[in-house]
């Protein structure tokens, strides 16, 4: 039956992810980019609340919520800073990794690292953006695999203790591994970023012929494509809906500024330039938000199902974050320009997430591909 | 629990309409809309079918406890919107000419007395096809309807109506029209009425049915009213119901109320036409197109675009539709709905006839759809209507009118 009602359980995980948004992220969002770090208070309240751990699978000690459930807290928390959202620690994308896994895909030792609890995984992913090149290569010599290059700027990559990393090896075979970071000698590049996302401890890591053993491994092949389309799918909805998040945020500071500006004598909101602008960034926001549901709800009864309503999201997403924040910007004039206000930070943040989490184009063009591919007509419930 | 899957009786109807569309309406699409009509033989055979176009199932009762938890959840719109979508996919001039009270339901059955809706709303029989209309738009008043001219005098007995409807989907060969006009000036928007007038009525009159760039085989009415006397019993909702809540239950009022459940009527209806149109061309490039190189890249991305657009456009108005069954308000919905829908499903058929190329120009049913589409960006509230609604909403908190 169709129904946008959230349940009884999720409005309260909601509630308590505004509270935190408001009370804790908001008011530090300026702090956390400017300092390019997040307060360890500020990460206590979060991870006490187990909003670090929604992805996880419970045998990691994870909460091993339904995606539906998570995109609406994600949403939720988002909408008080992107940018302290995505530097916040844990496993992060690799929870999605974990929960795409086959039972005991993973060894116990790597098991064991991770239900350590104080892991912070980095997901570099050199196969989701194969189209531009591989920035890695990946040498299989004997039982072991050697690895060397750098990596593209990637999530918490400074902080990361754990990297799990997505390659194609020399023959085009996807590789999926894990690596202990002080089992090894990386670089890791901090770069001097001034554009967005801040605080998510963005970093490129330097390979030099890194020896990667057979434990190291969780998958090849065929089974390392499946995983890593199951876990981009998760990835794409989560990622998606922090993008939500985001468009209301800056679309609820904007609906306020107008109705609160004046100018000819009047709130600018009363000009039509304005208030429509504001409409159709009502209605952005809301089709991103619920693209996000539909493939939330398609993942939760099969991943692989949820592949194309995922890729419509986040390229839904993408358009709309980039949309709404510029159009924030734009109505708040030149105070959108400067830092006294925040949606300078939100235009930047959005486009930063948009460049760390895939190509809109490229997502639309696998789209096609896969409508193209079927006799199935693509958009027939 | 948020879900968008259809339950088994939607799906039944989603499946019974489309088979519908597919095997009755699409084969005469192209010949109804070179003859400008559809065939009254198949009109009458839909109808013995007991196939009707009904926009009238919205909850009508906000505090009804039906809509509760507890009992049965309606799903009338959901139903509604599901249902549209697939006879539209097969031909929306012919959906809008289907027999039916069409977007003269709403109004009667939200606002009508008991024995009004008696009357109206049980005519829709198998002996006969029959139809109702819905007349608020006039020459000098579209958008602005609080702006309506056409009178209505107060008599012993009823009222005496003078004034001109355009625009009217099946006007003329209505059994009934819904009319708007202004009882009292001086009270502004709160002087409007409604009223039902019967077809025949002495000085109720068609005087021309226009001709349009597309829906051409569905009827467009021009309709005058000379001295026209309605009874007091056709006045809708009856004297009592403007005497008790002056404010909220002028004929302003209760036109935009009919609004909230026709607009996602009328989004599902471009949706139709939008999927109608990507199935067409996605049959087309799958056949014709290359496999590779630049013309394959750009198929890909519009279709992507397409696709996605679509269903943004339902997830819309199916938000639209379940906040009416649920007896929610939801005004907002309903203009984002329709906002998006209409604009959306115009560009769709643009982008479709562009990968369709010459060939497009003739014997293909996209540019039909594309002709039929742009007016869903027009009636039941223009694009730029439905952001006007949109914004008052968000304004709303800031105690800011727009």
């Amino acid at each position: 039956m169709i129904s946008f009602e959230s349940t009884e359980d999720e409005n309260a995980f909601v509630s308590i992810a505004q509270k935190i948004a408001s009370e804790n992220i908001r008011p530090y969002a300026r702090e956390s980019e400017n300092k390019g770090m997040i307060r360890n208070d500020m990460i206590k309240v979060v991870n006490e609340l187990g909003f670090l751990k929604l992805e996880e699978p419970e045998s990691y000690g994870g909460l091993q919520l339904p995606l539906i459930s998570q995109v609406q807290i994600q949403a939720a928390l988002s909408y008080g800073d992107l940018g302290i959202v995505q530097g916040l620690p844990g496993l992060a994308d690799g929870a999605s990794l974990l929960r795409s896994m086959e039972p005991k895909q993973m060894n116990k030792d790597q098991q064991k690292l991770v239900c350590e609890g104080e892991s912070t995984i980095a997901f570099i992913d050199d196969i989701n953006d194969k189209a531009m090149g591989k920035r890695l290569s990946l040498t299989k010599s004997g039982t072991n695999y050697t690895l060397h290059g750098t990596s593209q700027p990637t999530r918490l990559g400074q902080m990361a203790n754990h990297l799990i990393l997505a390659v194609l090896d020399e023959e085009g075979c996807p590789v999926i591994c894990w690596m202990d970071k002080k089992h090894h000698h990386l670089k890791v590049n901090k770069g001097d970023y001034r554009f967005g996302l801040l605080a998510a401890s963005i970093a490129k890591i330097s390979f030099d012929n890194e020896i990667i053993s057979q434990d190291q491994v969780i998958a090849t092949g065929e089974k390392a494509d499946q995983l890593i389309r199951r876990t981009h799918t998760r990835i794409q909805i989560i990622q998606a809906a922090k993008q939500v998040g985001l468009m209301q945020a800056a679309l609820d500071y904007a609906t306020e500024y107008t109705a609160m500006r004046k100018a000819f004598d009047q709130v600018i909101a009363k000009f039509q330039g304005v208030s429509f602008q504001i409409a159709r960034m009502v209605i952005e926001t809301r089709i991103a938000n619920h693209l996000v549901w539909e493939a939330a709800t398609v993942a939760d009864k099969n991943t692989e199902e949820a592949e194309g309503p995922a890729l419509r999201a986040i390229q839904r997403a993408h358009q709309g974050v980039r949309y709404v924040t510029n159009s924030a910007v734009q109505l708040l004039g030149g105070h959108g320009y400067v830092k006294d206000y925040p949606v300078e930070k939100w235009m930047r943040d959005a486009q930063a997430q948009v460049m760390l989490y895939g190509r809109e184009k490229n997502y639309l063009i696998r789209r096609g591909k896969q409508t193209l591919a079927t006799k199935e007509k693509a958009v027939i419930t | 629990m948020i879900s968008f899957t259809l339950s088994e009786q939607q799906q039944q109807i989603k499946e019974m309409t489309h088979w519908f569309a597919k095997h009755e309406m699409r084969p005469i699409s192209m010949v109804a809309d070179k003859i400008g009509n559809v065939p009254e033989e198949w009109l009458d055979k839909v109808n013995q079918m007991g196939i009707h176009l009904n926009t009238s199932s919205f909850s009508n009762d906000k505090n009804d406890s039906a809509n509760k938890r507890g009992r049965k959840e309606q799903e009338g719109n959901r139903m509604g919107v599901i249902a549209t979508e697939e006879i539209a996919w097969g031909d929306p001039a012919i959906a809008l000419s289907l027999p039916g009270a069409g977007l003269g339901g709403p109004p009667i059955q939200s606002s009508g007395t008991k024995e009004q809706k008696e009357r109206f709303l049980t005519i829709f029989k198998k002996d006969k096809a029959r139809w109702g209309a819905y007349a608020l738009t006039e020459p000098e008043a579209g958008s602005d309807a609080s702006a309506i001219q056409m009178t209505a005098k107060k008599v012993s007995g009823g009222y005496i109506l003078n004034g001109q409807k355009i625009f009217i989907t099946n006007g003329s060969r209505a059994s009934w029209v819904v009319v708007f006009a202004t009882a009292d000036a001086t009270l502004g928007r709160a002087g409007q009425r409604a009223f039902v007038v019967e077809k025949g009525t002495p000085g109720f009159s068609s005087t021309r049915l226009v001709e349009k760039m597309g829906l051409r085989a569905n009827e467009t009415a021009e309709l005058l009213f000379e001295d026209c006397f309605v009874p007091i019993e056709n006045l809708l909702g009856g004297e009592q119901l403007y005497k008790r809540s002056r404010s909220d239950q002028s004929g302003f009022e209760m036109a935009m109320k009919t609004f909230d459940s026709t607009r996602p009527i009328v989004a599902a209806m471009a949706i139709g036409i939008a999927r109608a149109a990507f199935e067409y061309t996605l049959d087309v490039v799958q056949r014709d197109f290359p496999t590779s190189g630049k013309f394959y890249y750009l198929a890909t991305e519009m279709l992507a675009e397409i696709d996605g657009n679509i269903a943004a456009a339902r997830l819309l108005t199916w938000e639209a539709a379940w906040k009416a069954d649920l007896g929610l308000a939801n005004a907002k919905e309903a203009a984002m709905c329709k906002a998006y829908a209409g604009q959306m499903a115009l560009d769709v058929c643009a982008k479709c006839l562009e990968l369709l190329g010459p060939t497009g120009l003739e014997g293909h049913i996209v540019e039909k759809l594309y002709r039929d589409v742009k007016v869903f960006d027009i009636f039941e509230g223009t694009n730029e209507i439905q952001h006007l609604v949109i914004a008052r909403r968000q304004y709303e908190p800031y105690g800011i009118r727009v």
